[in-house]
């Protein structure tokens, strides 16, 4: 294959398409198709300046579709559970199999021992991640399934309590009109938030933006553009955010005006910050402490963000990953209004940048997955804030390991005996991957919809092969750039006997006798989901022309501002709170009654932070970023993408001196929950006492236990913050180096 | 008329989309041989740190030594437009050679295979794209667009005459077909 010429391909074909990875891009492809096999990949070909351009995974899309190490055929289990042996059947016998084992299931425990275990792995309407199973399981009588996101519930949290609503983001493009960007645990240039985000930001500095980026470690992102890099210990920016608070009302900066019109309970964020309530004055010099950022430092942060208008302070959600997550974000929050960059171009509302309303990923169309009979005695969780509330019926995303091992007895709301698991890999993605295979390994059946033998299917008993998205037809859209809407066209015929979700579901679901779960075609459900969608409609006259060229972009006179319309008229504009206003001080908060949820965003202490006592055990912060040669663990085994960087844990020089590590050294991470084994990656990009593993290497524990593919949940934490955040950056853990390889 | 390339330090993320575009064009499997490689450096001690990356193709030098090192005539000027192309064929090896085009090249473009006795591969530009009037594929895929590519003239027009890049030493011997746009220490 080395060299091939694949240029003049007389019956090649072109396929205008997108990949729908959960990754905020949605870049148009072309795709140059021969037979039955993608040639190559090209991208957008609108005219510069608007290229929408794909990063370096949908430029290996090839090498993803046509993985030789991909599920073709249906499979069984012949080896141990987790050993990942299995052996090709008939789809006849996958589905006898798993039809035998779900109505013994159901007979036997009832509906709730079946768990669906759905995620983000292929976002878009029609076939999107478990709709189409969970559907169908609702028409069998229903199942047990989990709350919330890895990403971003301290984000929604804190959005939802702030304003009420998640559109708190700005178009990309409105970075022009910013004088000081501060880029807050957000490192684009490898998390992709939205296409062309990193091009937007580069272009915002050559404007004349200044860039201060506040991060643990000093990103590609960072790297290419921060004027200045304030590192600081993970967990700790909300006591940095207060600190900034305390500069701006001691020296008058704030904009009470705004404060006055727009926000309720500024008073006693206020009262907070100058340690009226607690007899603790949040001072830099308090602040410092705490974070390892200077006063100096936090006080001409404070100054330069409270006079510099319009200032964007994007807020990410990697720090709100943590054990106190949603604070900081709300706290980000509060400084926007204190600001009053909410609602301004160039400006920004916090809230960790999240949707915008048209062309965004959040409303998108789906397939009506109909009521979960399970949980129709629930208690109403619509826009509930008590996390305690949706744990009712469901299992929160980051417990679902032991909700397995405890069941009832440990508070869960079922015992669950089997799960079927699809567009997700949770053992490697969710908390403590260690306890994923205990619990893994005590079900009764397990059945994984897959492409590829990811650390998740190797406990499936039955593996269902699926469909990549070259193999279908869809919509999708991307995260707030553009905005835009996108097609997935079908470039090839499913490879072997893949089958879609969609179509798994209804087969299924005929053999079941579940009379009339798949009424339509394909084709017809496409015409059905634009329809139903008033976004398509209200701009998009040709839908031919839209599915033909894969994407249809919206002109917009401005770029879009979160609260533009509230800041403008506030009369006529309510936020969508009970106050009608931004909320500093939350009632709905407050009546929780939950010490881990205040009413005004607090810095808080919490477990395995840096001032843990099992800190002497385990003296050093993990950090589990996104990796730039993967979306999460999607496209993990890709040959070009894992050539791109090898999978190391970053360290400093100077913790690494100081255990005798070299850089390129095999050395073990390790804590009580597990050890993984890595080679060093010795840097100055770390501030000392923190080291990071970027996340979605696959889990896979040798003889020993030791996790061989170094997967960063092997040390995180499977629990939860008050507000419903994943702790990933919350872990203490140690490194030493070991002999001969990692 | 000569070909060149223009690169953008200050934009370059290192995010190696170059680098997997041009595989994927020219079909050349994971490993060691990278017509466009993307190298790092890093500098100063924690908190004072600089980062920088350099995409390295082949710069299809003026006078390229590459051509004038190779035993077996491989490797050729193309006179129109001044990219460097080598011919596989005639290429003796690396083995059998001893890899005299990649140790005569001040940037290491040469690109040899796992294979025993490889041939030479490297950056032609995209030649084939060339003829149809197409940027190479590197240069479309930069996501923050730190690369571009056309007639010198032209590139100094709009860029300037920059030699100078972190990770990079402008060859006199060579004269390297690249304008560069520096990144320096904030
Ligand atoms: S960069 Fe190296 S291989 Fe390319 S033309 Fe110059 S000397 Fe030859
Ligand atoms: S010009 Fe073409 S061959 Fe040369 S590095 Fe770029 S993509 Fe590769
Ligand atoms: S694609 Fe562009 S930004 Fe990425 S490594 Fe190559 S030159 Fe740098």
């Amino acid at each position: 294959m080395n060299h091939q010429k694949t240029v003049n391909h007389p019956d090649g074909r072109i396929v205008r398409t997108t990949s729908a990875y959960d990754c905020g891009g949605r870049c148009p492809l072309r795709l140059h198709v021969k037979g039955n096999q993608i040639l190559r990949v090209e991208g957008d070909d609108a005219p510069e300046p608007n290229q929408l351009r794909t990063c370096l995974r949908c430029r290996a899309y090839k090498q993803y579709v046509h993985h030789p190490d991909r599920f073709l055929y249906p499979q069984k289990r012949v080896g141990k559970r987790g050993e990942g042996k299995f052996e090709r059947i008939s789809w006849d016998e996958a589905y006898d199999t798993f039809i035998r084992q779900l109505d013994r299931i159901k007979a036997t425990y009832g509906n709730s021992a079946i768990l669906l275990a759905t995620g983000g792995g292929y976002l878009a309407s029609l076939h999107q991640g478990g709709l189409a199973a969970s559907r169908l399981l609702n028409q069998y009588g229903g199942y047990v399934t989990h709350y919330g996101n890895i990403s971003s519930e301290g984000a929604v949290w804190a959005s939802l309590t702030q304003y009420g609503s998640v559109m708190v983001g700005h178009s990309r493009e409105d970075m022009m009109n910013s004088k000081l960007i501060i880029l807050w645990g957000w490192d684009p240039a490898r998390m992709i938030s939205g296409t062309n985000t990193m091009y937007h930001l580069i272009r915002a500095k050559e404007n004349g933006a200044k860039i201060i980026a506040i991060d643990p470690r000093y990103h590609d992102t960072a790297a290419t553009l921060a004027h200045q890099w304030i590192p600081v210990y993970p967990g700790t920016d909300t006591a940095v955010m207060a600190a900034m608070a305390h500069v701006m009302i001691t020296e008058n900066l704030h904009d009470q005006q705004f404060l006055n019109t727009y926000t309720v309970g500024f008073d006693a964020f206020a009262d907070y910050v100058l340690g009226r309530q607690d007899g603790v004055e949040k001072t830099p010099a308090w602040a410092a402490q705490i974070s390892g950022v200077d006063a100096d430092t936090i006080q001409t942060l404070a100054r330069e963000y409270a006079t510099t208008k319009p200032a964007a302070l994007m807020d990410c959600q990697g720090p709100a990953r943590s054990a106190m997550g949603e604070q900081y974000n709300r706290c980000a929050s509060t400084l926007c209004a204190m600001t009053g960059n909410v609602g301004r171009p160039g400006g920004s509302a916090g809230g960790g940048l999240m949707g915008i309303p048209v062309g965004h990923m959040f409303r998108q169309s789906a397939i009506p997955p109909g009521k979960n009979p399970f949980e129709a005695d629930g208690p109403n969780v619509k826009g509930t804030l008590d996390i305690r509330m949706r744990v009712k019926k469901r299992i929160h995303i980051n417990t679902l390991w032991d909700a397995i091992l405890e069941g009832t007895k440990g508070g869960y709301p079922s015992e669950i005996k089997m799960m079927w698991s699809m567009c997700n890999n949770y053992v490697n993605q969710i908390g403590n991957s260690n306890k994923a295979d205990k619990a893994l390994k005590e079900l009764e059946f397990i059945a994984v919809s897959e492409l590829f033998p990811t650390a998740t299917a190797r406990y499936a008993d039955i593996i269902f092969p699926v469909t990549s998205a070259a193999e279908r037809n869809d919509f999708t859209r991307p995260w707030p750039s553009g905005p835009y809407f996108t097609v997935i066209n079908q470039a090839i015929e499913p490879l072997g006997e893949c089958k879609s979700d969609l179509q798994i579901a209804s087969e299924l679901a005929e053999r079941l006798g579940i009379e009339g779960f798949n009424p339509h075609s394909e084709e017809e459900w496409l015409k059905i989901l634009f329809d139903n969608n008033p976004e398509y409609t209200t701009h998009i006259d040709d839908y031919e022309a839209f599915r033909q060229k894969g994407i249809h972009r919206i002109d917009l006179p401005e770029p879009i501002v979160a609260f533009r319309d509230q800041i403008k008229d506030p009369q006529n504009n309510p936020f969508p709170t009970p106050s009608g206003k931004i909320e500093i001080f939350s009632r709905r908060a407050a009546d929780l009654d939950n010490p881990a949820c205040p009413a005004i965003p607090k810095y808080l202490p919490t477990a395995e932070d840096r001032f843990d006592p099992l800190a002497e055990k385990y003296p050093l912060q993990l950090l589990t970023p996104h990796p730039r040669n993967r979306v999460h663990s999607e496209l993990y085994l890709v040959p070009w993408l894992r050539e791109v960087e090898e999978h190391r844990v970053w360290i400093n020089s100077k913790d690494a001196n100081a255990r005798g590590i070299s850089d390129g050294d095999p050395v073990q991470v390790f804590n009580g929950r597990g050890t993984v084994a890595l080679p060093a990656f010795v840097t100055e990009r770390i501030i000392p006492g923190v080291v990071a593993i970027f996340e979605g290497s696959w889990y896979d524990p040798d003889e020993n236990g030791v996790d061989r593919g170094a997967c960063a949940n092997t040390l995180t934490r499977d629990a939860y913050s008050g507000g419903g955040a994943c702790v990933m950056n919350t872990s203490l853990v140690e490194i030493k180096k070991v002999q001969g390889s990692a | 008329m000569q070909m060149g390339f223009y690169f953008d330090q200050s934009r370059c993320t290192g995010c190696c989309a170059c680098q997997v575009a041009c595989k994927d064009w020219h079909d050349v499997p994971a490993g060691d041989e990278k017509w466009m490689r993307v190298l790092y450096s890093e500098k100063g001690r924690f908190p004072n740190v600089f980062v920088a990356y350099l995409a390295s193709a082949c710069w299809h030098c003026a006078a390229p030594i590459c051509a004038d090192a190779c035993p077996a005539d491989a490797i050729s000027k193309r006179e129109n437009d001044g990219i460097v192309l080598v011919d596989p064929e005639k290429c003796l090896g690396k083995d059998d050679c001893g890899a005299k085009c990649l140790k005569a090249c001040p940037y290491d473009a040469p690109q040899f295979g796992p294979e025993e006795n490889a041939r030479m591969h490297k950056c032609n530009f995209c030649e084939d794209r060339l003829a149809e009037n197409k940027v190479p594929n590197c240069v479309e895929a930069c996501p923050v667009r730190a690369l571009d590519a056309g007639p010198m003239e032209e590139l100094e027009t709009k860029y300037g005459t920059g030699r100078t890049a972190e990770a990079f030493t402008w060859s006199k011997r060579t004269r390297p077909s690249v304008i560069l746009k520096a990144k320096s220490a904030e």
